[in-house]
């Protein structure tokens, strides 16, 4: 059998944040300015940026609590064509956003029957190429996968 | 939390006009919502538009998504229509992810909206 080389992921950019709302902002300047060189074509960049600030944010409140002396860990790494954005809290099992609500749904929140709120997750999943989310412990992260080639990805959505 | 969120109203025949300004977030619910009163409380029409504006925006997150949910639920229970314009391509994508722009009509910017809403002879 052949075997396929598979590069080892080439880490671009690791950093923490305290849990503070508002700091998402940083996350994604940051991780904008780690990706300068990746070869990712803006429109792509926008919506991986969207995807880390609302990720981020999810850690900030619902995984650490808004408790800003509980990082939210950032990391930024390239395999190939893959970008992958790592973005971890200490919410463990009991993180609060685990995306196991209802899906929003426009007419039902603009009747009541639905929080105007509730988008984060739904966000992420229409703004990435993939995304997971594990937990070991109380480490808990979700990670965020963004393809670099090719002009079909660009009609993703 | 400080709002890094500005807005400024004014009237024009038949509709009510909110231009944003900086980051629509959690921090701009306050904002948002005031300049909806100030708005619609200076439109004669009761069943006149509401334009939102924002081509001086440069960031919206969910919960800024979710303002804009609350304030086209207001707008529909007043029987005002609400439309957009200045929405980047990115967050013009968002509207249609989020099927905001199934309610709400989107325009490239606002003189364009308020020459649809007032006609030609305006």
């Amino acid at each position: 059998m052949t075997q396929v080389a598979r590069p080892k992921p080439r880490r671009l950019d690791a950093f923490t944040l305290p849990s503070e709302p508002g700091n998402e902002r940083l996350a994604l300047s940051r991780v904008a300015e780690s990706l300068a060189d990746v070869g990712l074509a803006p429109p792509r960049l926008e919506r991986l940026k969207t995807a880390v600030a609302e990720a981020t944010m999810n850690a900030i409140e619902h995984g650490n609590g808004n408790r800003a002396e509980i990082p939210v860990e950032v990391e930024v790494t390239q395999s190939g064509d893959d970008i992958t954005v790592a973005i971890s809290d200490q919410g463990g099992k009991e993180h609060t956003d685990t995306g196991a609500g209802e899906e929003p749904d426009l007419l039902k929140k603009l009747d009541g029957a639905q929080s105007p709120r509730g988008w984060g997750l739904f966000l992420i999943r229409n703004m990435v190429d993939a995304m997971d989310v594990t937990t070991d412990g109380q480490r808990h992260t979700i990670w965020l996968i963004m393809h670099t080639g090719g002009a079909a990805h660009d009609e993703h959505v | 939390m400080t709002s890094m969120c500005e807005a400024t109203t004014r009237v024009v025949p038949g509709a009510a006009i909110i231009e944003l300004s900086g980051e629509v977030d959690g921090s701009a619910a306050a904002v948002l919502t005031d300049a909806y009163q100030r708005a619609v409380t200076g439109d004669s029409d009761a069943l006149g538009t509401v334009v939102l504006g924002f081509a001086a925006v440069d960031y919206i997150n969910s919960t800024g998504i979710a303002l804009i949910v609350s304030v086209l639920a207001r707008a529909r229970a007043e029987r005002r229509k609400v439309v957009a314009c200045g929405l980047s391509p990115h967050y013009r994508e968002i509207f249609d992810i989020t099927r905001l722009s199934d309610f709400i009509e989107l325009f490239p910017d606002l003189d364009h909206a308020v020459s649809q809403l007032t006609g030609p002879a305006a």
